[in-house]
């Protein structure tokens, strides 16, 4: 057992790479994130470290390998380091973002073209895509939205993580990931339905509906309690939206 | 043959009249289409520059996205569209330096070198259809209605990408008479609306406009049809500025070419749109008994 | 990266037993679920029952209640700065409300404090957003289907997660709160999940008796963060946002009442003073303490700053006794290590198996179970699978799902997950997948009441820096809803209290003295300080080639 421990460690900890941190050498385990990897180094992070669950959107790293003209992206939390890789962290790019009521909106592609009239600066190059550490289609969602259509942009961008890396990219030097979430938030409240079901529940609790029953709850004891909690009706994992409990004593 | 089909911005906002009634009567005609998947903007305006290749890009992107479908015509509706597709897939098929460079910088698709052809609802219903085969289907001929012909500049200029004569088009006329309408022909059909001048110079866009109604109205006509946003922006929604700044001038019903022919076909009056025309364009539809009610 | 030779090896092992297993999975021949006599017994190797994981605290209002080491390490260290060396008589920020924390509960308070006529500054350790709340996925609770559920079966479900222990007060505000919670957020244009005619999706969570968990795709927590951070952006006017300035102290008046906090610019190293009339508290919880060595699902932040904070002031702290460890976390790949792994690939048939190929416990165990079996698997029966950064993990056999439901189910099902590991070169609708249990929540914190506040007057409270709610366990989609309701209750009460009228008085810092002084009397502390701030993973090597770095806490 201990010798499998140690064989795998061996098979792993044995290759050092090199990698350039903003130009400088360091040698790191080549099965390292570029976020640890730097940790590794000796390096402290204040800035572009985040969740380290490749959800955050702090840790945007570009990088260059040997003999390639193209920029890579990533997230130094997800990304592998590969040997001879040229990299920096971009933990923060400036973009203009628009102020609105959000109230006040009617939802209409004429309020977003008038917050970010630069939408119509993008020339379709497509760097923002290419830079998108999440796969977002960030082109395709700001041609949606040129032509109006701000539930598709919403559909598109709903991964972004607002990293930034678009914005960095852009020869039109348009902010996406802020245009986008402005789509988003249109469309949530403005373009979908809003749920019925939910308006009425929230007039039941504040005319009282639930105080008697919660009553009985609070002043229960332990024992009391726990019979009601295996005795209560559980909804079967198959059921459909229109499964209904034995006993509505309590609905 | 594959067709796709390439809408433009606009028709999805201000000009859903242009669309919903091309569509429609394309289903009425039984063409089959499919709308282009992840089109962007087709850069609206093609540059003249002969090294500003970047603005390029999007048109020619359009046309990858087509390439991608294995479709072989891509069919537009708006003529601004037209123009700026038409005119970048004959630099892709024709220049091989550009074309290099162009594909290179879009090294993320399929190269592409003009291999779809791009065409506009009017030359594809004459070339690809048939005006005669056209004129069978029609179900409500516009009988009785003095439509002139408005071209406006890009369907016909440059002369490369032009749907005809350049000097001295008849497409839209054989088009509008297949319709069963009376053609009006008049002097300013190929003029220029002002709309490059909207921005700058308003008042002298609504110069050229006015001249053009006046015209149109001058010969006969009891309405214009057209094919570009941008032309019914400056005939048709500032028409009401136009009538308002020129005592004595009469009002003037600007149709798009589709919605003609979604009536003509006797499709349901929904898809017409007429909610985004001049209120007299669906008076005198109804005066002339081709609309229901 | 992809597994290693070595643990191809290994997976032959796996791959050696798996029809069999499936074959039985088929013909419901599953390892039996433990008794609740063997569940205690099985328990007894989950690490909150683990005394020598933890320790008396020494010092402050709740002396002498047990808590994990790491925990107890950081209540009894001294102050980061000496506080006789800040001025207090001077501030460079002056406020209504000072929210300490830039996540979904700090957020929310801002938001209705702002709304109701408050100045507010939040302070905020990393960028604003950087929170446990932006990596949630699954969702929030809340009975909003009335024809099915009520806020009393939303009750009964939390105080049954929380071992009946919870403080029904808190309890009876959740639920009754949540559906105005859901749809205040509606109202800001988060997008939750939802049918053409806008009925709310809704599931099942662990130990719901109702489908009340709502949800945003697979990004509930990160929809819900960037909805409400974009809002507070648009009050710019109201609401200041000072980031990479976590507070390191609260600063009370003469009067006893909270009156602000010294922050401290991790950036340029300075310490300043804000003086408020009312301070919210919300810094979330304390995964990065990594305690009894364990790896976690939380964000880099997560250090228990609040609880520090807050415990230093005076307000005691509860069910600080017991952690939520999640069953399945990734051991390997390293770079995804500490990830959670839904509960849904077990429930989908995937086997938990050892190091022979074997099965230890069956899957479907509840979480508190099925951890400590993982945990005395690896442990005390040594059968767990050696991973190249060398821990111990178990199999979890998610091949079984394609063969027991047909080819590409897992690709289907499990998209993000599936598409998380082929990026490290792992097709897990082939390969198993290598977990253990991974810290994931707080259970409990720091004493409030259910409209916010604590025993100081003047500080507010909210979210996972809080206790009592979820008791000793907290049930799946019951976190975000805690911010959401009791972030938004903090932010109304701070603003509640601040437009009563507040007794203006000496700023001090008197009682960060009083319990150095405390400290150094009980010979407690060790020289240590806190908050933390950020934990530390520099190599052991390289940081005894820093000479000039000391290590206590992150100060440099």
């Amino acid at each position: 057992m201990s010798s499998q421990v140690d064989q795998i460690k061996e098979e792993v900890e044995a290759k050092l790479i090199p990698i350039y941190v903003m130009g400088k050498q360091y040698m790191v385990p080549e099965s390292l994130t570029i976020m640890k990897a730097i940790e590794y180094a000796g390096y402290k992070y204040i800035r572009g470290c985040g969740c380290r669950g490749g959800v955050c959107g702090a840790c945007a790293t570009v990088y260059r390998k040997p003999g390639e003209y193209k920029i890579r992206t990533g997230l130094a939390c997800q990304t592998v380091v590969e040997s001879e890789m040229y990299l920096t962290q971009l933990p923060f790019y400036p973009a203009n973002r628009a102020t609105y009521e959000f109230d006040n909106l009617e939802g209409v592609p004429e309020e977003i073209f008038q917050l970010y009239p630069e939408l119509f600066r993008c020339v379709a190059c497509n760097a923002c895509s290419k830079v998108c550490p999440m796969d977002v289609e960030v082109m395709d969602y700001i041609a949606a939205l040129k032509r109006g259509d701000i539930a598709e942009a919403s559909r598109i961008s709903f991964d972004c993580i607002q990293c930034g890396l678009c914005a960095s990219r852009c020869m039109g030097e348009l902010p996406q990931y802020h245009i986008a979430q402005l789509a988003r938030r249109i469309t949530g409240a403005y373009l979908t339905p809003s749920a019925e079901h939910l308006k009425t529940m929230v007039a039941n609790i504040e005319a009282g509906r639930y105080t008697k029953g919660l009553d009985e709850l609070k002043a229960a004891d332990t024992e009391n309690l726990r019979n009601l909690y295996t005795e209560r009706e559980m909804e079967p994992a198959t059921a459909g939206e229109d499964w209904s409990p034995q006993s509505d004593a309590y609905l | 043959m594959k067709l796709c089909y390439y809408p433009g911005c606009t028709l999805k906002t201000k000009a859903r009249n242009l669309e919903d009634a091309a569509l429609a009567s394309l289903d009425a005609l039984g063409i089959e289409y499919e709308e282009l998947p992840r089109w962007n903007c087709c850069g609206a305006v093609y540059s003249l520059a002969d090294d500003d290749l970047i603005h390029l890009i999007a048109p020619v992107r359009d046309l990858v996205r087509a390439k991608e479908q294995g479709a072989d015509t891509l069919l537009t509706l708006c003529s601004m569209c037209y123009n700026t597709l038409a005119r970048a897939n004959d630099l892709m098929r024709e220049d091989e330096e550009k074309r290099k460079t162009i594909n290179d910088f879009m090294d993320e698709e399929i190269d592409y070198g003009g291999e779809v052809k791009v065409v506009h609802l009017l030359d594809f219903l004459r070339d690809d259809y048939g005006l005669d085969k056209l004129a069978e289907k029609i179900t409500r001929p516009l009988k009785g209605l003095k439509v002139s012909p408005y071209y406006g500049c890009t369907l016909t200029r440059p002369r490369e990408v032009a749907l005809d004569r350049p000097d001295k088009p008849t497409v839209l006329q054989d088009f509008l008479k297949a319709l069963g309408a009376e053609v009006v022909e008049f002097p300013s059909s190929i003029e220029c609306c002002g709309t490059y001048q909207v921005l700058g110079n308003q008042e002298s866009a609504l110069r050229r406009s006015q001249a053009i109604i006046s015209d149109a109205t001058k010969h006969g006509a009891d309405a214009l049809a057209l094919t570009c946003p941008l032309c019914d922006y400056n005939l048709g929604h500032k028409q009401k500025v136009i009538l308002e700044q020129n005592d004595g001038m009469s009002e003037l019903p600007v149709y798009y070419i589709s919605q003609l022919l979604a009536v003509a076909l006797g499709v349901s009056a929904d898809v017409l749109r007429l909610d985004l025309n001049q209120e007299r364009a669906t008076e005198l539809l109804k005066e002339k008994q081709l609309l229901a009610g | 990266m992809p597994y290693p030779d070595s643990l191809k090896q290994l997976i032959k092992v796996v791959e050696s037993t798996r029809e069999e297993r499936v074959a039985r999975k088929l013909k419901n021949e599953e390892v039996p679920f433990l008794s609740l006599d063997e569940r205690a017994e099985m328990l007894k190797h989950h690490p909150d029952v683990k005394e020598e994981g933890r320790r008396e605290i020494k010092v402050g209002p709740s002396k002498g209640y047990r808590v994990a080491h790491e925990m107890a390490d950081l209540l009894e260290a001294s102050s980061r700065v000496d506080p006789t060396k800040i001025d207090v008589s001077r501030w460079d920020y002056e406020t209504d409300v000072l929210v300490i924390g830039g996540g979904g509960a700090g957020t929310s308070a801002a938001i209705l404090a702002s709304q109701m006529g408050a100045n507010v500054i939040i302070a905020t350790k990393l960028r604003h957003g950087d929170a446990n709340t932006m990596m949630a996925e699954g969702g929030i609770q809340a009975a909003t289907k009335g024809h099915k559920d009520s806020p009393y079966y939303h009750y009964l479900d939390v105080m049954g997660g929380g071992h009946f222990k919870n403080v029904p007060e808190l309890v009876e505000t959740l639920v009754t709160q949540a559906p105005s919670a859901i749809k205040w957020l509606e109202g800001l244009g988060c997008n939750f999940s939802k049918f053409d005619d806008g009925t709310l999706k809704t599931i099942h969570g662990g130990g719901t008796s109702r489908k009340r968990m709502h949800f945003a795709a697979d990004i509930t927590g990160a929809e819900m963060m960037r909805t409400v951070r974009d809002e507070a952006r648009n009050r710019a006017d109201k609401i200041k946002v000072v980031e990479f300035s976590p507070a390191v102290e609260l600063i009370l008046n003469e009067h006893g009442h909270c009156a602000g906090a010294v922050l401290y610019n991790m950036e340029t190293e300075e310490y300043t003073v804000v003086k408020a009339k009312a301070v919210v508290m919300a810094t979330g919880g304390c995964g990065r303490l990594h305690i009894q060595g364990f790896m976690t699902t939380n964000h880099y932040g997560a250090t228990a700053d609040g609880i520090v904070m807050g415990y230093r002031a005076g307000v005691p702290v509860c069910f600080l006794h017991t952690v939520q460890y999640h069953p399945t976390g990734i051991v390997f790949p390293e770079q995804a290590e500490g990830i959670l792994i839904t509960e849904k690939f077990r429930g989908s048939g995937a086997n938990l198996v050892n190091i022979d190929g074997q099965q230890f416990v069956n899957e479907r165990e509840p979480r508190d179970v099925e951890a400590a079996a993982i945990i005395k698997e690896c442990i005390a029966s040594s059968k767990g699978v050696p991973t190249p950064t060398g821990k111990l993990g178990i199999w979890l056999d998610s091949p079984m799902i394609d063969m027991l439901s047909g080819e590409g189910t897992v690709e289907r099902e499990f998209p993000g997950k599936f598409i998380l590991y082929k990026r490290f070169g792992i097709d897990i609708s082939k390969e198993p997948m290598l977990i253990y249990p991974t810290l994931h929540y707080q259970n409990g914190g720091l004493e409030f009441e259910s409209t916010g506040k604590t025993s100081v007057p003047g500080l507010f409270l909210a979210g996972e820096v809080g206790g009592g709610i979820h008791g000793e366990n907290r049930l799946m989609g019951n976190s975000l809803l805690d911010i959401m309701v009791f972030g938004r209750i903090a932010g109304r009460s701070a603003a509640e209290y601040v437009n009563a009228g507040v007794q203006d008085g000496t700023l001090t810092l008197d009682h960060v003295k009083k319990y150095n002084a405390e400290i150094e009397q009980e010979g407690a502390g060790d020289g240590r300080v806190a908050p933390m701030l950020l934990p530390d993973y520099t190599e052991p090597v390289t940081r005894e080639r820093q000479l000039t770095s000391h290590y206590v806490g992150t100060i440099r």
